[in-house]
């Protein structure tokens, strides 16, 4: 939906604003928030995040029409957010239990005993991930999204696609690794 | 594992358990009625970080105002301007006086290049001290001031008075 150029009254162009606003919640809260619970794994901090990332698009509406990718302009205003919650919240207890993990993830046809062990599995494998560097961790998080492609990962980080590359395989002999040892320790 | 870093993403690639994990998190559903909170949250937040707000009358949105505004502006500039221009003197004449050139009169005398040194300030003169009668001599002085000493002390003690005192002795 585009803000019409023709909308010489200050009115009628803040409402439209608004429109063009509610549109984008109504199409991309839900991206946003997979992106923010994938980085903050707790829901309701997802959801303030989300939140917050359309407060800052309120703010500065004006500038919406020079926005050439919404979507990803979106996911990098939300990624910015989460990172600094993140960063932000270091002291606090990571949230990511086995618990939250078997709530939260699909389960269909699996026994309760199942759903505890791939939770378990799950948990492993995240705290792998959170040992992995800065760099190679963000893209490894974003890879995970099948709607991102390199390009915009690379948008959202503010790097190169071949940087995004390079990172990503760096990530998986990491990640590779990490779960060989631990499987080792076991 | 998926180890060919110029494909990152094809579809029929082998996922390892850590992008396998990390897919089920990013798939996970935003909550019900995400959408309606944040629309409730975008209508009650303040739409600018306004501090002060202006009243209706005096909205920018107002071109009224606005053109009085700069009226008033250009009006107290162009005042003071012209305040300014009309308090200034112009043409004040310089207040030098003109020498009359002078002329050198033929086979005249000359001054033969003589330049007139100023007279400089007269010094300090210190004060002479006043002289302490001169004519009088100094041993005069002398005697007269141990005569005075001798008569005090003998009207001070009279029972001592030895021989060659011209006082007479009362008991003899």
């Amino acid at each position: 939906m585009e803000i019409p150029t023709s909308a010489v009254n200050e009115d009628a162009r803040r409402r439209a604003e608004d429109d063009v606003l509610a549109a984008m919640v109504d199409q991309y809260a839900g991206a946003l928030y997979r992106v923010a619970y994938s980085v903050l794994r707790n829901p309701a901090d997802a959801e303030d995040a989300v939140q917050e990332a359309f407060l800052r698009v309120l703010r500065h509406r004006h500038t919406l029409e020079e926005v050439r990718d919404r979507r990803v302009w979106l996911i990098r205003i939300v990624w910015n957010i989460v990172l600094d919650r993140k960063r932000r919240s270091k002291t606090r207890p990571e949230t990511d239990d086995v618990a939250e993990l078997a709530r939260v993830l699909p389960s269909t046809g699996l026994s309760a005993e199942e759903i505890a062990a791939a939770a378990q599995h799950h948990a492993r494998v995240l705290a792998c991930v959170d040992r992995l560097p800065v760099k190679e961790r963000q893209v490894l998080m974003l890879s995970a999204f099948e709607e991102l492609s390199s390009v915009e990962i690379a948008t959202v980080l503010g790097i190169t696609e071949s940087s995004v590359r390079s990172r990503l395989f760096r990530a998986r002999n990491l990640m590779a690794e990490l779960l060989d040892h631990t499987r080792s320790l076991r | 594992m998926n180890s060919n870093p110029h494909n990152p993403k094809t579809p029929d690639s082998g996922l390892s358990p850590a992008e396998e994990t990390l897919r089920l998190v990013a798939s996970v559903p935003a909550p019900e009625g995400l959408e309606d909170r944040v629309h409730a949250a975008l209508r009650i937040a303040p739409r600018t970080a306004r501090v002060f707000a202006w009243p209706k009358v005096f909205r920018p949105e107002n071109n009224w105002i606005r053109a009085t505004a700069a009226a008033a502006i250009v009006f107290v500039i162009a005042g003071g301007g012209w305040g300014v221009y009309t308090r200034v003197e112009r043409n004040q004449p310089a207040k030098v006086i003109v020498m009359p050139p002078r002329a050198p009169e033929a086979g005249g005398f000359s001054g033969a290049g003589a330049i007139r040194v100023p007279q400089t300030l007269p010094g300090p003169t210190a004060p002479q001290p006043a002289k302490a009668n001169p004519a009088r001599p100094k041993a005069v002085t002398k005697a007269a001031g141990r005569a005075k000493t001798k008569t005090s002390s003998v009207i001070g003690r009279p029972s001592a008075l030895g021989e060659g005192s011209s006082q007479p002795d009362a008991s003899k």
